[in-house]
């Protein structure tokens, strides 16, 4: 561009005043780079914060953190807090149990709504778009609404304090029903009439054909399962009870914080442990966080 | 000999309550023939007629460094006979424990025996969970002559004991002596009352600490005890179920605005009982901002150790100060019993009942006092060298227990029976506060408390059936 | 579906028996989509529907404190006692608040980091991974090192100069702005991926075009970037109420059940599970759910009227 401009300048005097233009455009751009990466930095400092100060408070002796003002770099790390809230925090158990649960609420999750999408996209039958709606209706539903009787359901059949019930009352999702639809209904039409063609079952062709060409939908709604399912609270709060072999990490850490309450560093210590394997599945599956968590805000 | 000593309070007292004489003590003497008659039966023969070894489970909250003590007492327990075998079922802590039971009496998973807080024990008698330990007692010919009189009878409902004391503290002061010092006060002087309490605080804020006030309603009502002052009727809830408040009265509003008076001046400090700030009294000290607390006996090992670390420190301990040195009251007690199942079989009960028993021993009291820091509820524990070891290494711990030694004996310093307990304290601290936060006067800040428990204990009552 | 009606498939019946063949394949059909719907149907049916419609049947019922005891017969008394308190009352606008503090908040600081994260620079990737991060962090953690942080003790606001009487998670003015601000923090992850996807679907050379045109970069943020992104703020602005009114985790760590109440943090969720597990009142948590449901389902009936109406689709 800037060749150009020179080359059909006519007069040296209009090539100089482009010249200090174009340098003046280089400075601005400059400037407004090193503003951007400023203003990025802060950005990111800004959310590493909380968690940089976790990190540096669980490295404290408990003489340290009461300290005013408080220390931001930890001179003498006590690296004995970690294996403390590992050991009487019983993280790995917990730890353990979350991703028992997560994993049997994701694959339940996937299973029952590829299922019910393949029906409700390829398959023909009375009051499909009945129960459609009703599936749907499922979303104005908020899981508290339910929590009283789910509660009682739950401990009649015998499911307190096991990954059963845990696990149960999720493993259908209404939501990943219409994603899974929506991306089932876009495979092209011709493509289903050929597979018939060559004589694929409906079983053949769901698991062979429509679910690979779906896979971005269905990775959106993985994703989405994990990080609800890793991330509740309630749900094991009221329905588990004194079994470390069922309890999950985020109900550990509350205990860990109750009896470790006059050792911050401690606590702390077991945030990070429990946090670290969410940021290297973050690491691993960017691509696949994002559309999940952002299926069906473009258009 | 009760109406005497009601006759020398009144005319003793500068205070007009009427309700001292409404105080009535015939409740809190033997167990009336009638109660004795219609209580269920514990059948401590039935552990001779089991066969094999009896397990009992026992929800317990202790915490991490009581629990090693509770440990080797319970082994020592399992090991020293084959019949029974006790399993220490750890929790996060007393609310835990009490939400558990709640959910086991509908999805079945309850414990032999439980250490419940001193706030559950009405709610232990209308649920009807438990087994009150009278019958235990009845049936094996218990005595307790031994007891701490307020101890006892903290957990003693018209007549019958419910449960027997176990982890028993009281609040006490926890001061800064170099602060003092610095402060012009005499380091071995702590506050014995309310309005000394006022002045060093004023002197230590002056100086540059001042006062940590933790928000407890426990506190509240030890004020109240103090000067022998009921909090709820029908005898603190001992000798009927209570209906309610008792304390909207002139020592009420002297508690009252004796703390309004120390924390608007900007003298104390507040923080909450529970939540993560629930030391910070006590990590203030360490750290300059307070010179002085008051904080339960069962911290005192804690806070020695943790106040050690800081120089600046050296730790001095004394007694609940009172409302009115004038008042003759008693320091009530706090803290945690132990209860034996209603629902388990009669085999399991009478094993909860030996471990009860045992823990319950003049010297199991005695090691477990002196590795936890509670009070030694039994006066020939105290003789044990190993109490005297502890006392003579440091007399600090003697301050919990003479306290709840020494003092009146009365419903009104044994601490009440309330089945909304929980809400209660709640609408007590929600009172205390909007005095600090919203300027509530101190008289229609106890009246709004009052007016609320009153709701609350009604509603309960109603919800109950028994209203 | 389309018949298959070819030639050398090897398995047509004559003509006749076709139209049977049709009609039972249309029932095999049938039975195999009932199959398929079934296992999703059937924890719906005993998860989803059975538990929303029981509440209303255990709203006409008064519980007794304890669980194991019976409950009576009251009919709408429970109802009108529940709904006129001021527990209630106070709860609602807890909730509303606590909305009203996040997910503006979280949008808007969402939106910028979009912004600024939305350029070509060098090593930007590292940006856009640190400012999605918070997404993975769960409630218990976040909680927890806020509650640290927010410490009048050992946190970092006395430093700051801030050291309100009593201390902020005990304080009715502050404990609820405070949770909020920890929410914000942790919705941020999540309002940073939604608007960076949203940003991403602006094509560049219309802004290209109108800035050649002569649009300052204001002008062209407004005009067409805004616009664009509707759909995108609209999903955020339903993702963002839903977060926010599932808000559990974090009450409950950084408050508990025997302050929420007093310190005005007392939203309607955690009102729910206290009525349920702490007061054994299924009853009341019967009402509560029930207002819920109704809140619920007037917000998304109202965004999808008026919040769509405003949305500009760019085909």
């Amino acid at each position: 561009m800037h060749a150009d401009a020179t080359a059909l300048a006519p007069t040296s005097r209009h090539s100089a005043a482009t010249e200090a233009a174009s340098r003046r455009d280089r400075r601005h751009r400059r400037i407004r780079k090193v503003i951007s990466y400023l203003l990025l930095s802060v950005g990111a400092v800004v959310i590493l914060f909380p968690i940089y100060i976790a990190i540096v408070n669980s490295l404290l002796a408990p003489s340290q953190i009461a300290h005013q003002p408080p220390p931001f770099f930890p001179t003498h790390p006590m690296w004995s807090t970690y294996p403390t809230a590992w050991n009487e925090g019983h993280l790995g158990l917990y730890l353990r149990n979350s991703a028992i649960m997560t994993a049997i609420i994701v694959v339940g999750q996937v299973v029952t709504a590829i299922l019910a999408a393949y029906a409700f996209a390829f398959l023909s039958f009375p009051f499909r778009k009945t129960l459609f709606i009703v599936f749907l209706s499922t979303l104005m539903i908020p899981f508290e609404v339910t929590l009283i009787t789910n509660l009682d359901t739950v401990t009649r059949l015998g499911w307190y304090n096991t990954f059963q019930g845990l696990t149960v009352p999720f493993l259908a999702t209404g939501f990943g029903t219409f994603l899974l639809r929506q991306s089932f209904l876009q495979i092209p039409k011709d493509l289903s009439e050929a597979a018939t063609l060559d004589g694929y079952g409906h079983w053949r062709f769901m698991t062979r054909v429509a679910v690979p060409l779906a896979r971005p939908a269905v990775a959106a709604v993985a994703v989405f399962s994990f990080l609800a399912s890793w991330n509740n609270y309630l749900w094991p709060l009221v329905v588990t009870g004194d079994n470390n072999n069922v309890r999950t990490v985020q109900i550990g850490l509350k205990l860990l914080a109750n009896t470790e309450v006059q050792n911050i560093n401690v606590t702390l210590a077991g945030t990070i442990i429990a946090i670290v394997p969410l940021v290297i599945l973050l690491l691993v599956f960017q691509k696949q966080l994002v559309r999940g968590l952002t299926a069906g805000a473009v258009k | 000999m009760a109406t005497t000593r009601c006759m020398r309070l009144l005319v003793s007292g500068a205070l007009t309550a009427s309700s001292l004489a409404a105080v009535s003590f015939g409740s809190l003497g033997g167990a009336s023939a009638a109660a004795a008659a219609s209580l269920p039966k514990c059948s401590v023969s039935a552990l001779g007629k089991a066969t094999g070894v009896v397990d009992v489970d026992f929800w317990e909250s202790a915490s991490q460094a009581n629990q090693t003590t509770l440990q080797a007492l319970t082994n020592t327990f399992n090991s020293s006979q084959s019949k029974v075998h006790v399993n220490l079922v750890q929790q996060a802590g007393y609310d835990d424990t009490w939400n558990k039971v709640q959910a086991g009496l509908t999805n079945g998973q309850l414990p032999d025996i439980a250490q419940l807080e001193d706030q559950r024990t009405q709610g232990v008698i209308d649920s009807g969970a438990f087994l009150p330990v009278q019958s235990c007692m009845n049936a094996s010919k218990y005595s307790t002559s031994d007891f701490l009189t307020r101890p006892l009878n903290y957990w003693k409902v018209n007549g019958v004991q419910w449960a027997l004391p176990f982890a028993v503290s009281a609040p006490i002061v926890f001061y800064n002596k170099l602060a003092f010092t610095k402060a012009g006060l005499n380091p071995n002087n702590p506050p014995l009352d309310m309005s000394a309490l006022l002045l060093d605080a004023k002197a230590l804020k002056a100086s540059g600490s001042g006062m940590g006030l933790v928000l407890d309603p426990w506190h509240l009502e030890t004020w109240l005890a103090s000067a022998n002052q009921l909090f709820v009727n029908n005898s603190n809830g001992r000798s009927a179920r209570a209906t309610k408040g008792s304390f909207n009265t002139s020592i009420g509003v002297q508690i009252f605005s004796d703390l309004k008076e120390l924390v608007t001046s900007g003298d104390a400090t507040t923080n909450s009982s529970t939540g993560p700030d629930e030391f910070d009294n006590l990590l203030g000290i360490g750290s300059g901002k307070y010179g002085m607390t008051i904080e339960t006996s069962a911290a005192l090992g804690t806070v020695t150790t943790l106040l050690s670390q800081y120089p600046n420190v050296q730790l001095g301990v004394g007694p609940f100060p009172v409302l009115n040195p004038n008042i003759r009251g008693g320091i009530e007690p706090g803290g945690s019993a132990l209860y034996i199942s209603a629902k388990s079989s009669p085999a399991k009960q009478a094993a909860a009942w030996e471990y009860d028993e045992f823990l319950e021993s003049s010297s199991s009291v005695a090691t477990w006092a002196a590795g936890t820091g509670y009070i030694p509820t039994r006066k020939s524990s105290t003789q044990t060298a190993i109490i005297q070891r502890l006392w003579q290494s440091d007399p600090y711990y003697k301050v919990a227990y003479n306290q709840m030694l020494n003092g009146l004996n009365s419903p009104g310093t044994s601490g009440s029976v309330i089945g909304p307990y929980a809400d209660v304290r709640a609408a007590l601290l929600a009172a205390e506060q909007s005095m600090y936060l919203s300027n509530v006067s101190p008289k229609a800040a106890v009246s709004s408390a009052e007016s609320n428990v009153n709701n609350i204990i009604s509603q309960y009552n109603q919800r109950l059936g028994v209203s | 579906m389309t018949v298959a009606v070819s030639a050398g498939a090897g398995r047509e019946a004559p003509a006749a028996p076709r139209h049977r063949s049709l009609r039972s394949r249309k029932k095999r059909e049938a039975a195999l989509a009932y199959l398929f719907i079934l296992p999703a149907l059937l924890i719906f049916s005993v998860f989803v529907f059975y538990p929303f419609l029981r509440n209303f049947k255990l709203a006409l019922y008064e519980n007794p404190p304890y669980p194991n005891l019976p409950s009576h017969y009251v009919g709408l008394h429970q109802a009108a006692t529940v709904l006129s308190s001021s527990a209630f009352l106070q709860s609602l606008l807890s909730t509303v608040l606590f909305v009203l503090m996040v997910v503006p908040t979280g949008l808007f600081l969402g939106l910028a980091l979009a912004v600024a994260a939305h350029r070509k620079l060098q090593g930007i990737a590292i940006y856009r991974v640190i400012f999605s991060s918070t997404v993975v962090s769960s409630v218990a953690v976040a909680a927890l090192v806020f509650g640290t942080l927010m410490n009048p003790v050992v946190g970092l606001l006395p430093w700051l100069g801030i050291n309100p009487t009593p201390s902020i998670l005990q304080n009715p003015t502050w404990a609820l702005p405070a949770v909020a601000l920890m929410t914000v923090w942790q919705f941020l992850g999540l309002s940073f991926i939604i608007m960076s996807a949203g940003l991403q679907s602006v094509p560049d050379d219309l802004l290209e075009a109108a800035r050649i045109d002569g649009a300052s970069a204001w002008t062209r943020f407004w005009r067409i970037t805004v616009p664009m992104l509707s759909p995108t703020l609209f999903f955020g602005v339903v993702v963002g109420t839903i977060y926010a009114f599932q808000s559990f985790g974090q009450i409950d760590i950084l408050i508990g059940p025997s302050n929420a109440a007093g310190v005005h943090a007392n939203v309607l969720i955690y009102y729910i599970y206290e009525s349920l597990q702490i007061d054994n009142n299924a009853g009341q948590a019967a009402v509560l759910s029930i207002v819920l449901f109704v809140i619920t389902l007037s917000l998304t009936l109202v965004q999808m009227r008026y919040l769509e109406r405003r949305v500009t689709y760019a085909r």
